[in-house]
């Protein structure tokens, strides 16, 4: 399916700054200032400078929280996006856990871990996704564990819905019906269905170490209803 | 929701001949005939003649299969259709080609459960729906187990869209899935309804069908809740009329 961009000019301005682009800006904008996080156990809390909140927005990291401070912005991240932030641009120089500071990526991902159980194969899904500059977001409303678009939100439509299943644990498309109602659902909102298989040794003690993530491969399945009639091979198509 | 009738006039002829009717008049017209089905790995083939067809057809039990027979009419059955017809209206009779079923049964029984380990509990939510004259079919499409209808799927959509589950169940292990469960039965204005089958299933007296009894069905409907719509004051905003929303 071709990109569904939202209005006449968004994809000119979509190739006049590409997400990497934008991306690189953020990078050097918050390592900076020394961008510093709270780890909760569910997101992260950053607080950032009015420019950095909005390049934060033009890279689509995370959601703004409504405040009273006129001088900073705190923005809410997922476990993905902060680990991604800290660890793979290297922009946030330290996160706090309660009183103590978490310096190093070990102790980071050990306590993300602790608090999401399958926070390793969604962070191999979400940086395997990012690193190819597609915007990452949470799926939950389409049913699905992720939608990613081509560019920023307000300029095109997601294209794929992602689920992502570490091999040998599956808690979706067990059966048939999960196939079909997860296919249907993605295409009544005009998406792919992507699903993400995340491979290596999950369950390990290298576990323990954000460097398992070199260990761990990434194998990308589209699933798609399959028509008769718009595949036939003569001329007369419908 | 409030069902919807397909046609104007519809209702009337729904409360005009009622679901439990057609049954027993169908239970008579193929005892009558003791009427034999043929098992097969995963259906159930029924000759019937034109008068049962139509019965059938009015309680909506199977599907038509095209043949050239000009004198049977051939119904393709379910597993969870043709053991209701065989054990709770006990109006045909089961044949399995090449073996011999001494105790007809308890033999189809276990073949089914063999062929779908599933079955038994599937059959416990199909029988507890079809005795509350509720006319149940697959819901493949619609990414469920079963849709259920109250009465032809002629006169009426369906309300229900159904999934069995029981304590090691496929389906809704997940947030994702329940969201995408609940969405897909909004868009298409259902309600999406769980029966959770508790029993023992893996001792022994699975194998024969009293097992059933045994078996307890818990209805459940999951559905979204609007505070919008949930509001208490005299004030509410009036319902858009296709929603996915649901007051609870």
């Amino acid at each position: 399916m071709a990109p569904r961009w939202k209005w006449k000019g968004a994809e000119a301005k979509a190739f006049a700054e590409p997400i990497s682009n934008t991306v690189s800006e953020l990078q050097s904008s918050l390592s900076q200032t020394e961008a510093s996080g709270f780890l909760s156990s569910c997101n992260v809390l950053l607080s950032v400078e009015p420019e950095q909140a909005e390049l934060l927005d033009r890279c689509c990291f995370g959601r703004p929280v409504v405040c009273a401070e006129k001088n900073k912005r705190w923005i809410q991240l997922t476990f993905e996006e902060a680990f991604f932030l800290f660890y793979k641009l290297k922009c946030i120089d330290k996160i706090s856990l309660q009183s103590c500071y978490l310096e190093n990526e070990v102790d980071l991902w050990r306590s993300m871990r602790s608090f999401k159980p399958n926070f390793a194969m969604f962070y191999k899904a979400y940086s395997h996704l990012r690193s190819k500059n597609w915007i990452v977001r949470s799926g939950l409303q389409y049913g699905v564990d992720f939608v990613v678009y081509r560019h920023h939100p307000s300029l095109v439509h997601s294209e794929y819905a992602v689920i992502v299943q570490s091999i040998g644990e599956y808690n979706r498309l067990r059966v048939w019906s999960d196939i079909h109602c997860s296919v249907r659902l993605t295409g009544s909102v005009a998406k792919t269905l992507l699903v993400l298989y995340i491979n290596g040794k999950v369950n390990t003690e290298n576990m323990n170490l954000p460097l398992c993530l070199d260990d761990y491969t990434v194998e990308e399945q589209t699933i798609r209803r399959w028509s008769p009639e718009l595949s036939r091979e003569d001329e007369t198509r419908t | 929701m409030a069902p919807r009738w397909k046609w104007k006039g519809a209702e009337a002829k729904a409360l005009g001949e009622p679901i439990s009717k057609s049954v027993s008049e169908l239970q008579l017209a193929l005892a009558k005939t003791e009427s034999l089905g043929s098992l097969s790995s995963c259906n159930v083939l029924l000759a019937v003649d034109t008068e049962q067809a139509e019965l059938i057809d009015r309680c909506c039990f199977g599907r038509l299969v095209l043949s050239a027979d000009k004198v049977k009419k051939w119904i393709q059955l379910t597993f969870e259709e043709a053991f209701f017809l065989l054990y709770n209206l006990k109006c045909i009779k089961i044949s399995l080609p090449g073996r011999y079923l001494e105790d007809e049964v308890a033999d189809t029984w276990l073949y089914m459960k063999s062929k779908r380990p599933n079955f038994p509990m599937f059959f416990k939510a199909y029988s507890h729906l079809r005795s509350k004259n509720w006319v149940l079919r697959s819901g493949l499409q619609y990414g469920v187990d079963f849709v259920a209808y109250r009465h032809h799927p002629s006169l009426v959509h369906s309300e229900y869209s159904v999934l069995v589950q029981s304590s090691d169940s496929d389906r809704l292990r997940v947030w994702s899935d329940i969201h995408c469960a609940v969405r897909l039965s909004g868009s298409v204005a259902k309600t999406l309804l769980t029966l959770y089958v508790n029993g023992n299933f893996k001792e022994e007296d699975l194998n024969l069908p009293v097992c059933l009894e045994k078996y307890t069905v818990e209805e459940q409907t999951i559905s979204r809740w609007s505070p919008e719509l949930s509001r208490e004051d005299d004030t509410k905003i009036s319902k858009p009329t296709v929603s996915h929303l649901k007051t609870v």
